[in-house]
């Protein structure tokens, strides 16, 4: 109180007008630098992609540029390709995030209790995550080409084949491929983040619930699930934004092919624009494909308010 | 309710040994404290009874019954940790029901076990929150509440009450010698503070260095402490020693190494010359005595603790302390009169063991 009066008593003499303008100032002056690189680099950039969505951008035609308003989602509408990697983009996602995350679990779960050799088998099992994409789909095309590759004859051996042939060039199981490649590549992300949630569990928890009488089973249920939950939601959360936007191993792999069977939207979106260098095209699916991720995650963070507010 | 026994129980990591040839029985109903510094074992001891380690060599049995091999679930034991432990996503009411739905008791009978638990406890109002809201004393309890809900056969108690502050433990101490009282349950409780294993124990288990050191009631132990060991962690201020040799002879006698001279009571297992130890309570330290066979003591430093004054003094070299009501010795200094009672008086051999 005393505080205000005393503002009050000041209010008769107004500081100069200059002091005023300066003080107003000075926050927004102080951040002024950092917004202005976030702006530049983030914003602009966005803004101008969000722009060529909606004006004929073709890198072969010097006179197009112009706006078009809304003809590119028109056409998108209509465009069958679209509806198909749409499809394919839910199988090649859904299905990599799951086998990831089981996988990644089930070596976390196992690289969690002391063994001869851990470490050792720490760093090995981190590997794939440091190999880069290309030279991994590279690496994986090359496998399972029957030319060069061992897999087909070992599938054959194994009597899943018939003969044994390249399931890139067979237009039913040619998404496995990829698939195969993202899920080795990916593994390590979850053993890691699921690993180092787990080493933060209390040890004596699992003891007080094992004098309380719960098996393994149990322990995992009521004690490592709960205390993993945080960590899976946003591991798959990010992981699946990731993924579907993850052309690199299907670009290398199958480019798309055969017959479009392993077009996803994201290498859809690399083949508009930098095979067929139309990119007001190209920009018009990002921006439906950042649509869907972004109601995506805001599904997922509701759905973790909501279950957050429950408890 | 049951006995447990132990037999020649011993522990190694590795090649590392941590508990020699542990042999306690304890008796129904009995409450048993182990007390020692840290990395005596104690703890060990208590986790291979819980089964959460394995046993090296020897034999546990609960009720009569070997349990070297049984599982944690299977012994019918329920332990109260040093951190609690309790589920933090579960309610307190759910922490308490835990192993009762694990063992698929119909939902009636738990509701009341855990409401008469809840209620003996005072965790009445808490039942709905969650551990992370409570205090520690009321986490402690709802840890207590987790262990009697089931009934089991024994308590176990790993420092339960190290992480409460000092008003905090001294009422938690009461707590849980009354809970002892009315559940009558075997208990065996793990603390490294000898006041608590004092006030609570029927029978105390003095360790150190994964040796059994001394067992008894705690009288026993303050009275006539089997060694060193014990005579100078049980009490508190800690007893005084004084190294020298025992004379015989027509006065018997104690020299210290510096040269004092103590009458002494006679101790036939020493011998005339022997080098023994010497050891008195500071509460027993007679100060400002007329007797004339007092000795001088300087005062080195006064401590006063308001219940009464703890007095720093010396012989020469060797330092003792005394403990006194009177609150005239608040300003001693220099030169007093001091009387080592000789019955007052411990005596302990060259190994370190009583005579």
């Amino acid at each position: 109180m005393a505080y205000v009066a005393r503002q009050d008593g000041l209010h008769a003499r107004r500081p100069p007008l200059m002091k005023r303008i300066a003080d107003g100032a000075a926050p927004y002056l102080y951040s002024a630098p950092a917004l202005i690189l976030i702006v530049t680099v983030m914003l602009v950039p966005l803004a101008l992609g969000v722009s060529y969505a909606f004006r004929d951008i073709q890198l072969l035609n010097p006179f197009s540029g112009a706006f078009i308003g809304l003809d590119h989602f028109r056409a998108l509408s209509q465009d069958q390709a679209f509806y198909r990697a749409l499809r394919n983009t839910l199988w090649w996602t859904g299905a990599s995030v799951f086998l990831q995350f089981l996988l990644g679990l089930i070596l976390a779960l196992l690289l969690d209790k002391p063994f001869y050799g851990r470490g050792l088998a720490q760093a090995l099992v981190f590997l794939p995550w440091a190999v880069p994409s290309f030279l991994a789909g590279l690496n994986w095309s090359w496998l399972f080409n029957p030319v060069v590759g061992p897999l087909p004859h070992w599938f054959y051996a194994l009597g899943l084949m018939s003969e044994p042939s390249n399931i890139l060039s067979d237009p039913q199981l040619a998404m496995w491929g990829p698939i195969i490649a993202n899920v080795w590549w990916g593994i390590p992300f979850f053993a890691i983040t699921l690993l180092a949630a787990l080493q933060a569990i209390p040890r004596d928890l699992y003891e007080a619930a094992s004098i309380d009488g719960a098996g393994p089973v149990q322990r995992f249920l009521s004690i490592t699930l709960p205390f993993l939950a945080p960590t899976i939601a946003i591991t798959i959360l990010l992981r699946t934004v990731w993924i579907s936007n993850f052309a690199d191993l299907i670009i290398v792999m199958t480019n798309g092919g055969p017959a479009d069977r392993t077009q996803i939207v994201a290498s859809y979106i690399f083949t508009q624009a930098f095979k067929r260098l139309d990119f007001g095209y190209a920009s018009a699916i990002a921006l439906v494909l950042l649509a869907l991720l972004l109601a995506y995650s805001m599904l997922i963070v509701i759905l973790r308010q909501w279950l957050l507010s429950k408890d | 309710m049951a006995s447990i026994d132990i037999a020649n129980i011993r522990k190694s990591y590795g090649i590392h040994p941590v508990l020699h040839d542990v042999d306690l029985k304890i008796g129904d109903g009995e409450f048993v404290v182990l007390v020692g510094p840290s990395g005596c074992g104690k703890s060990t001891l208590l986790r291979m009874i819980a089964g959460l380690e394995s046993v090296t060599s020897g034999e546990i049995r609960i009720a009569g019954k070997r349990v070297n091999e049984l599982a944690p679930k299977d012994r019918d034991i329920a332990m109260v940790f040093q951190s609690y432990a309790l589920y933090p996503h579960m309610s307190v009411a759910n922490n308490m029901s835990y192993s009762l739905r694990l063992r698929k008791v119909a939902k009636e009978k738990i509701a009341s076990v855990v409401s008469g638990a809840a209620s003996k406890l005072g965790l009445d109002p808490l039942l709905e929150r969650r551990p992370r809201a409570l205090s520690g004393g009321q986490r402690q309890r709802v840890a207590m509440g987790r262990a009697i809900v089931r009934e089991p056969k024994a308590f176990l108690f790993d420092e339960p009450l190290s992480n409460l502050d000092a008003r905090l433990r001294e009422q938690m101490r009461a707590e849980i010698k009354k809970l002892h009282k009315d559940l009558g349950a075997t208990s065996i409780y793990v603390t490294h503070d000898q006041i608590e294993a004092m006030t609570l124990a029927d029978r105390i288990v003095a360790m150190n260095g994964g040796f059994v050191q001394q067992v008894g009631s705690p009288l026993d132990l303050y009275d006539r402490p089997a060694n060193l060991f014990v005579a100078g962690f049980i009490g508190s201020p800690g007893m005084n020693f004084f190294e020298g040799t025992y004379r015989n002879g027509q006065s018997p006698r104690f020299e210290t190494k510096g040269g004092v001279t103590i009458p002494a009571q006679v101790h036939a297992e020493l011998a005339d010359g022997a080098s023994a130890t010497l050891g008195i309570r500071p509460e027993h330290v007679e100060i400002g005595t007329t007797a004339p066979d007092a000795l001088k003591a300087t005062v080195d430093l006064v401590e006063p603790t308001g219940f009464g004054i703890i007095l720093h003094l010396s012989f020469g070299k060797a330092i003792f302390k005394a403990f006194t009501n009177d609150r005239a010795f608040l300003k001693a200094s220099g030169e007093i009169p001091v009387r080592l009672p000789p019955e007052r008086l411990h005596f302990f051999d060259a190994d370190g063991n009583r005579v």
